[in-house]
């Protein structure tokens, strides 16, 4: 496998995409659910694919838009999940999830077009609920940053992770 | 279809286990935490449930050509389902005959046919055993390969959707489905083109017995209302629709499958907030209803769930197909798939998809809630004394309806624990039966 020609961007637009995500992170975090969702463009898609264990030969490959998945959002779908979080009758979030997401190995290149930008990061989520359950997710994110009238915003995500079966009951949380 | 089986050595049959009827009594409605926690009792129903039964493997529309195949498990035990070149299907085991190895290590695929990565025996998409490698020094020992192929099990299909089983003795599919078949068709053949899976399959663990997932779909409409407040307001912007108002609704059981339905249409799949779900299921509504009869038509995507014994569940609405796979007492696999028409549009299909992704799966608003609950259901029993405690299970007892035209055991009403009863009694039925020649008929009897 070959990647794509990538060209980088200056410190600074580097430095806003970093800040981007690490807040990101932190909003997650603190259950700062309205702000997270002032993060994301009207236009986002977010998705996260669910994982099949293929053969390398197999040109169907470890994943495919038109199989099923995890996320397949848009920010309806979003503000949706993020709804049910703020039920007072949502019992399973209550005590709360927490939550720590720790973001890493940030790559910033420029986008398709200009004032979009493509952002590789990697995650590992991990969850603790009760007393005892303790859940880890780690992944890749491909995003497509774009600047917009308010600033940044998240346009497009897809996030990989290694499991072709979740070890846990459920994604309780955005990646 | 049966020739070439079956190589299976029959497991000893284990005696069975003592205070059964201590632990479960639907007469009385009630049983023990113990049964979602107990290792010998799950041992138990790996071998007299799940090496018994007819169990799902896949829909027919995942392995369309020769050479496809899907992983899955029957109980524990794993399989290959294979689309074979006379377009049959064969199930086998997973499991090379010489070491044990497994023979396919992906979930899905085409293949010529299946090669052991130990010593190199290789095994056509038939699971005939073709050659091995090294294969001139098995002579000696007067080897004889067509005794050495991978075991099968007996496979059969309904409408689409493909089953199998590893007892010898069990009846025919048809005769297992009984009269479940005719509210299966309400999903399987209200359109002409019959049904398919979207592609995929998206599994998680969840750390509950699997009787407790089980019979949440056999009959338990109940919890909806309650624990499913959160997601029924966020996805429609309000509360579940409240059962006890229906007019009509019924719990229908037999042979510990069952089916909980009203006849709204919609009820189910309006929580997917999807306008061209709705509008679809409008459509097709008159056309279900040449083929199955005004009645059924109107169950089409209708507040309904069902279970066939022991492990297969389905919501009609929100279209989702699962397989409570045990892994353990207090440890299942989920894998849940999508089905839809073959000839709904593709934007409607698209549309399931997406909607079963957001309601029922690991990232679905409503099947954290169930999760959780099941979960907790299971790990309380942890507690010695807790686990003989008293569970109730008598809601709804003695409302069966006599006068009915309806298949099966039908009693009034949704909100009901008939079908739970019933699950619950088929499984004690099952666990104490020798052999399928002993299982009792409690049909028409139950309550």
């Amino acid at each position: 496998m070959t990647l794509p020609n990538e060209q980088l961007v200056s410190l600074e637009e580097t430095r806003a995409a970093e800040a981007f995500l690490l807040r990101e992170a932190r909003l997650l975090d603190n259950e700062c659910w309205e702000d997270w969702l002032a993060t994301l463009s009207e236009a986002v898609h977010y998705w996260m694919p669910g994982i099949e264990n293929r053969r390398r030969e197999d040109k169907l490959g470890t994943y495919s838009a038109e199989h099923m998945a995890l996320f397949d959002d848009g920010l309806r779908d979003l503000k949706r999940r993020v709804n049910r979080f703020n039920q007072p009758s949502a019992w399973a979030e209550n005590p709360p999830t927490r939550n720590v997401h720790l973001i890493s190995n940030i790559e910033v290149f420029a986008g398709d077009v200009e004032g979009e930008y493509r952002v590789h990061s990697c995650f590992v989520n991990i969850r603790s609920r009760g007393l005892d359950e303790h859940y880890q997710l780690a992944g890749r994110r491909e995003d497509v940053l774009r600047l917009e009238a308010e600033g940044l915003k998240l346009l497009k995500r897809k996030i990989l992770i290694p499991n072709a079966m979740l070890l846990c009951k459920n994604i309780n949380t955005f990646l | 279809m049966d020739n070439n089986l079956i190589k299976l050595k029959p497991i000893e049959a284990s005696p069975a286990l003592p205070n059964l009827d201590k632990l479960c009594d639907m007469e009385a409605g009630r049983m023990s935490g113990k049964i979602f926690w107990d290792g010998d009792i799950y041992e138990q129903e790996l071998e007299k449930i799940f090496a018994r039964c007819w169990l799902f493997v896949a829909h027919e529309s995942q392995i369309p050509k020769a050479g496809d195949y899907i992983a899955t498990t029957m109980g524990e035990d794993e399989v290959l389902v294979v689309r074979q070149k006379d377009a049959s299907i064969k199930v086998l085991i997973n499991a090379c005959p010489h070491r044990g190895n497994k023979v396919c290590f992906a979930e899905a695929g085409n293949a010529r046919g299946f090669i052991c990565n130990y010593h190199g025996w290789a095994f056509g998409t038939d699971g005939a055993l073709r050659g091995m490698h090294e294969s001139g020094v098995y002579e000696d020992s007067a080897f004889d390969k067509s005794q050495h192929g991978l075991r099968e099990a007996r496979v059969d299909s309904y409408k689409g959707l493909v089953f199998a089983t590893f007892a010898a003795d069990a009846p025919s599919l048809a005769e297992y489905l009984g009269p479940m078949a005719w509210y299966l068709d309400v999903i399987l053949d209200n359109d002409e083109g019959g049904t398919e899976f979207a592609g995929g399959c998206i599994r998680s663990t969840i750390e509950c017995n699997w009787k407790i997932a089980a019979e949440n779909f056999v009959g338990d409409i109940l919890h909806a209302g309650w624990t499913h407040d959160s997601a029924a307001r966020a996805m429609l912007g309000g509360a579940v629709a409240q059962v006890s108002d229906f007019p009509e609704s019924w719990s229908v059981n037999w042979n510990g499958h069952g089916y909980e339905f009203a006849r709204d249409l919609v009820g189910n799949a309006a929580v997917l907030g999807e306008s061209a779900i709705n509008k679809y299921l409008h459509l097709q509504a008159p056309k279900a209803a040449e083929r199955l009869g005004e009645f059924r038509s109107r169950m089409l995507g209708a507040v309904s769930s069902f279970t066939l014994f022991p492990n297969f569940s389905f919501l009609p609405g929100q279209n989702t197909m699962r397989v409570w796979q045990p892994r353990g007492p207090n440890k299942i696999e989920l894998y849940t798939w999508v089905i839809v028409n073959k000839n709904a549009p593709q934007d409607v299909k698209d549309k399931w998809r997406r909607g079963a992704m957001m309601t029922f799966s690991p990232t679905g608003v409503f099947e954290m809630d169930d999760g959780e609950n099941w979960e907790y259901c299971t790990k309380t029993s942890r507690g010695k004394v807790t686990r003989y405690q008293d569970l109730y299970v008598g809601l709804g007892m003695n409302t069966r309806l006599a006068d009915t035209d309806l298949p099966g055991n039908v009693f009034k009403g949704q909100l009901n624990e008939a079908n739970s009863r019933a699950f619950y009694q088929y499984w004690k039925d099952l666990l104490k039966a020798p052999s399928w020649a002993d299982v009792p008929d409690r049909n028409g009897q139950l309550r």
